[in-house]
């Protein structure tokens, strides 16, 4: 996935950037499985995160004049994009409905088959969710995660082990890089 | 556990969370991008009036202040300066003049106060006045929760989380530890200052992890000093008594 993104001419994405949707959809197709994947996780709710993406796509795709740098910046750039969205989706939804799929995972026990590690993750807020998941579940370099998060790279090496150790306080740094 | 394992773990709980989206997503995403923005556009309107009255408010607030709140604190065996603490925010810029005793060899603290979850360190900086060397960490969403200050007749420190021992330029030393706080989500300057002054020669952080910020500060000879805790912006200031 990423070196089909980072292949991308640059003219696909000054077309985007010029208003050409197809252009932008080209760019965008394949960030949509891991962008899905973030919100995902980070929302604990399939149908709220396929809406985040879509939000988030959206204004991507109004924005993408603000881009800075080159086509390998649109992946970090997407996913703070769609991280941002979930924050937005997560604040509203307290006041709004509660929807059955914060019942499952916060009232409701949780299954018996979730390993400890499943289970450990569910307690961490969605915010420690999301350097885990850039580093690990979307393979992301650790520049590219801090990019997202919007840090240094040490910083976000920081904030990847400070969350991996919230799900095992006995992991070392190199366990975790 | 290996990193393989851990790694491999991880990722079977992340795909039980996430499983897959539907095929449709990428249609309705194109079908989003196609629509004009302009449907949306009343809530752009109420969204900049809302803006709008929000700044007048806190702007009448700011003006009245109908609290009558003081804009210094200083908490702690020191007093406030009497020059109004924000017409100096900086080290470098012209110290306040303060009637604000050093303690010597002594502990500051630690000093509790009101503050975010977290407070961000958003820059710190150093200067040369007459009479002090100071050093002042600033925060940009509001004070850290706690401040303490520790006297040390050496100029050695040990980093957190690594555990390491390192040594300051100096013979002696201050321990700053504020709790509620972290440095790297709004700071991106340096973390270690070699002054070149006469009494701070050095000020290195020691630690920032688990909310909790940590400076070494070297110094030559006694270790006197005063501490503020001031406002607008809010930061911690200590003075290190030159000459002594």
């Amino acid at each position: 996935m990423s070196a089909a993104v980072m292949e991308q001419p640059a003219q696909t994405l000054t077309r985007a950037a010029q208003g050409d949707q197809d252009s932008f959809s080209e760019l965008i197709e394949p960030l949509l499985d891991p962008a899905y994947r973030l919100a995902a996780v980070m929302l604990a709710d399939r149908g709220a995160a396929e809406d985040a993406v879509q939000e988030a796509s959206v204004k991507a795709w109004r924005n993408l004049r603000q881009l800075r740098g080159d086509a390998t910046s649109l992946r970090p750039w997407f996913l703070s994009i769609v991280a941002n969205e979930c924050r937005m989706a997560r604040r509203t939804r307290w006041w709004s409905v509660i929807k059955i799929a914060d019942v499952d995972t916060q009232d409701k026990p949780q299954p018996e088959s979730y390993s400890d590690l499943h289970r450990a993750l569910l307690r961490l807020s969605p915010d420690d969710r999301l350097p885990l998941v850039l580093h690990f579940y979307l393979d992301l370099p650790l520049d590219e995660v801090a990019r997202a998060l919007h840090v240094s790279p040490s910083a976000a090496k920081s904030r990847i082990y400070r969350s991996a150790k919230r799900l095992r306080a006995d992991l070392t740094m190199e366990e975790v890089f | 556990m290996s990193n393989e394992n851990f790694r491999r773990e991880l990722n079977r709980a992340f795909d039980g969370m996430a499983g897959q989206h539907s095929p449709t997503l990428s249609g309705r995403i194109r079908s989003a991008i196609a629509r004009p923005p302009a449907a949306r556009s009343h809530y752009w309107i109420a969204a900049a009036a809302a803006c709008v009255i929000a700044v007048l408010i806190v702007g009448v607030l700011f003006v009245a202040n109908p609290l009558h709140r003081p804009t210094s604190n200083v908490g702690g065996p020191v007093a406030s300066p009497s020059a109004s603490p924000s017409a100096s925010p900086s080290p470098s810029a012209s110290p306040t003049a303060s009637t604000a005793p050093f303690q010597c060899g002594t502990t500051y603290g630690p000093i509790t106060q009101n503050g975010p979850l977290s407070a961000y360190v958003s820059d710190v900086r150093t200067g040369s006045h007459p009479g002090y060397d100071r050093i002042t960490i600033t925060f940009s969403n509001g004070a850290p929760t706690s401040v303490e200050v520790r006297a040390q007749t050496n100029a050695t420190f040990t980093t957190d989380p690594k555990g390491e021992a390192v040594t300051l330029l100096g013979n002696s030393g201050l321990l700053v530890t504020i709790r509620g706080a972290d440095e790297h989500t709004n700071y991106s300057g340096s973390t270690d200052f070699k002054t070149g002054y006469s009494k701070l020669l050095e000020a290195r952080q020691v630690q920032d992890f688990e909310g909790v910020v940590q400076w070494g500060i070297g110094l030559s000879g006694n270790t006197c000093y005063r501490v503020y805790l001031l406002k607008n912006p809010d930061r911690v200031v200590i003075d290190a008594q030159t000459g002594t």
